[in-house]
């Protein structure tokens, strides 16, 4: 462990990858905060960028990106009532509120706190547990790669938001897209109706850039803009009752944040809303929440960061994304040739711990750079949003012509973002269609060697303890809550019957 | 009991229909691949698999859209309850009119010009070059459609496109499509 402590740090300090940490974290806090773009599309529209980087530095920046994202996107949500991302949805409950009362400084100092806390506890807690999580999925054959990719579409579905029958059309439609090409093992073209740009399958960062960065300015570009809040130097001044206040606050959404950053397809988005759920519950002052409860930042911001640290717990050590971000950095290793799963932390370990204590790094400087600088990142916001769209559909449309020279790229770009706005307008998650892509090739591969290895009957499944254990866990996640809710349902509705009576 | 289909619920409908006949497509179109040979799965399998899985639920989704059911995932709905009950003090009234004072409709318009704008970039890229055709895009959205003044939109545009070119084509070396002007 301390070895690759050592590795890790002998990677990550080196000025270059420092550097590209320090671009990183900075770009992610802008990109955080720009009205139409999140850490997903800030990550999906820089990968060209990083296309001649050593892998582990384009990593270290790219990462930089996905938790620079989560404190910039903080800053909207208080300031603006506007998160830049699902995770931040609830911080917008009573951090807007502190705003409107005057406190918008203490929100986003606290805020930054709680993040910075969480990322450090989180990061120990995934420094300890990926490796012999990994060691432990070195045993996985096909048969149990194929229950785990089960397991991480059935999580994404179910925690998507929107309904379960529209997230799993989603991940039906991208495992669909997935297919389009010459696929590894057959010597068929599908679905390239004679074109041969489609021969190599439809190219992953494309539609990524079309779906998230394109689809969400023309999203913006219809819902209109919002009026931000001022937030100034002198108040992000955060008294020491309120640190006492937040402290529990911030160390149980931590860990909640962290236990569900770690499922497979599962994310932030959860561990916010269930550590606010708690923490009104457990507070002593329930009713100040929605109301401007510094609690109510502390904990929703606490868990979501500690949940995107904990997504890198699946997506390196079994290769199945923990989130929307997370499968685009899986997108980004496999472009730098490189393939996450278990064998990463034997075949790489100066990368995977180089990347590590990145992180550490990384959030140290995010710290240095809110708490005081907040009130200067949130003038950004006072940027004419009329000024700031063109340019991201420029660095779109130019980005994704550089993956490949190829005008087809940007055909492709403009193709998905006009689905991934329809998409938003309909109330279809994308998040269920991306790892369905991601996974796509995975799943086929993983599909036609069980095949083969149960001679065409797919029983093979239920021989592996393993898989049964995996595949019964998805069950749950899938059946589990429906009954939950429904016996909550039904106990509601006796409850009003019995006070109409 | 009665319900009304709202609009948004219809096109909900229509956009799910769609997807079904996609998936249908993609059956049929798997078939054609080979769905099992020699025992073992074939080109065909998950195209038929995924296809399939798609139009049912796309049809499940018809339905529901169709009965006005749209009902949240419920594992999120367990965790939401909580917050809901909080979301609803704080929610505002929605006012149609954004910080600029354009309405509804004056941003669908926008929007419609914007996709016209670049797919009209794309397009003008083989005649014009690259950097011509997405100056001219940059200009065109600040001046006409977002009703900014020239000579501010000008410099915004000069910038963006002297950073990218300089990013992308001096530093990342990325040959740009060139124009008749030949750059």
């Amino acid at each position: 462990m301390w070895e690759n402590l050592m590795l890790g740090f002998s990677t990550a300090l080196t000025v270059e990858n420092l550097l590209w940490c320090f671009v990183g974290v900075l770009v992610g806090t802008v990109i955080g905060l720009m009205p139409g773009l999140g850490s997903t599309t800030g990550v999906a529209i820089l990968i060209p960028l990083t296309l001649g980087m050593e892998p582990v530095t384009a990593l270290i920046m790219l990462a930089g990106i996905y938790y620079g994202a989560q404190y910039g996107g903080t800053i909207t949500s208080v300031l603006i009532s506007t998160p830049g991302e699902a995770a931040s949805v609830v911080t917008t409950l009573d951090g807007y509120q502190m705003a409107r009362n005057g406190r918008a400084g203490a929100a986003l100092a606290i805020a930054a706190i709680g993040s910075f806390i969480a990322a450090i506890i989180s990061l120990a807690l995934l420094m300890a547990l990926a490796p012999p999580f990994a060691q432990f999925a070195l045993n996985f054959g096909p048969v149990e790669n194929l229950a785990i990719m089960i397991l991480g579409l059935i999580t994404v579905v179910s925690f998507a938001g929107g309904s379960m029958r529209k997230g799993l059309m989603m991940a039906a439609a991208g495992l669909l897209i997935s297919t389009v090409g010459v696929a590894s093992g057959f010597s068929d073209a599908r679905f390239t109706f004679g074109n041969v740009n489609l021969l190599g399958g439809i190219p992953f960062v494309e539609v990524m850039i079309g779906l998230f960065a394109l689809g969400e300015v023309l999203h913006q570009i219809r819902v209109g803009a919002a009026a931000p809040i001022k937030a100034r130097f002198k108040d992000m001044v955060i008294s020491r009752k309120e640190l006492t206040k937040s402290g529990p606050s911030i160390i149980r959404g931590s860990f909640i944040g962290f236990l569900l950053g770690c499922l497979p397809g599962a994310g932030s988005t959860l561990a916010s809303f269930m550590s606010y759920g708690i923490e009104k519950r457990l507070s002593k002052n329930k009713e100040n929440f929605g109301k401007g409860a510094i609690e109510g930042v502390a904990s929703p911001e606490s868990a979501n960061n500690a949940a995107a640290n904990a997504n890198f717990v699946p997506t390196l050590a079994l290769g199945i994304p923990g989130g929307g971000t997370t499968a685009v950095l899986l997108g980004a290793f496999t472009i730098y040739g490189l393939q996450p799963g278990p064998l990463l932390f034997e075949q790489q370990p100066t990368l995977v711990w180089g990347l590590l204590v990145s992180f550490f790094i990384g959030n140290v400087m995010l710290l240095v750079l809110n708490l005081p600088l907040a009130p200067v990142f949130a003038q950004m916001l006072r940027i004419p949003y009329a000024y700031l769209y063109p340019i991201i559909v420029l660095t779109s449309l130019i980005g994704a012509y550089s993956v490949s020279n190829n005008m087809f790229s940007v055909w492709l770009v403009v193709i998905f973002g006009i689905i991934g706005f329809f998409m938003k307008e309909l109330d279809l998650p994308i998040a269920p269609l991306v790892l369905g892509l991601v996974l796509g090739p995975l799943f086929e591969k993983s599909l036609v060697q069980t095949s083969a290895l149960g001679q065409g009957n797919f029983g093979i499944l239920f021989q592996s303890p393993i898989a049964v254990s995996i595949l019964i866990f998805a069950l749950l996640l899938a059946v589990g809550p429906t009954i939950i809710g429904g016996i909550r349902r039904s106990q509601r509705n006796k409850s009003k019957g019995l006070t109409h009576v | 009991m009665t319900s009304t289909i709202t609009g948004a619920n219809l096109r909900k409908a229509v956009a799910s229909l769609i997807i079904a006949f996609i998936g249908v497509a993609a059956v049929i179109g798997g078939f054609g691949y080979g769905f099992i040979e020699d025992g073992r799965i074939a080109a065909g399998f998950l195209p038929v698999l995924v296809g399939g899985a798609m139009a049912l639920f796309a049809l499940l989704d018809v339905v529901g859209s169709l009965r006005n059911s749209e009902k949240e995932s419920t594992l999120l709905e367990t965790v939401h309850i909580e917050a809901a009950e909080t979301l609803e003090p704080v929610a505002e009234p929605e006012s149609d009119l954004d910080i600029y004072g354009r309405s509804g409709k004056q941003r669908d318009r926008m929007l419609l010009m914007v996709i016209g704008i670049i797919l009209a970039t794309v397009l003008l890229v083989p005649v014009l070059g690259f950097v011509v055709a997405f100056a001219l895009m940059l200009v065109v959205i600040a001046v006409v459609v977002e009703r900014r003044r020239l000579l501010p939109s000008i410099l915004v545009s000069a910038i963006a496109l002297a950073a990218a070119y300089g990013i992308f084509v001096l530093f990342l070396r990325v040959p740009l499509p060139t124009g008749i002007l030949g750059i």
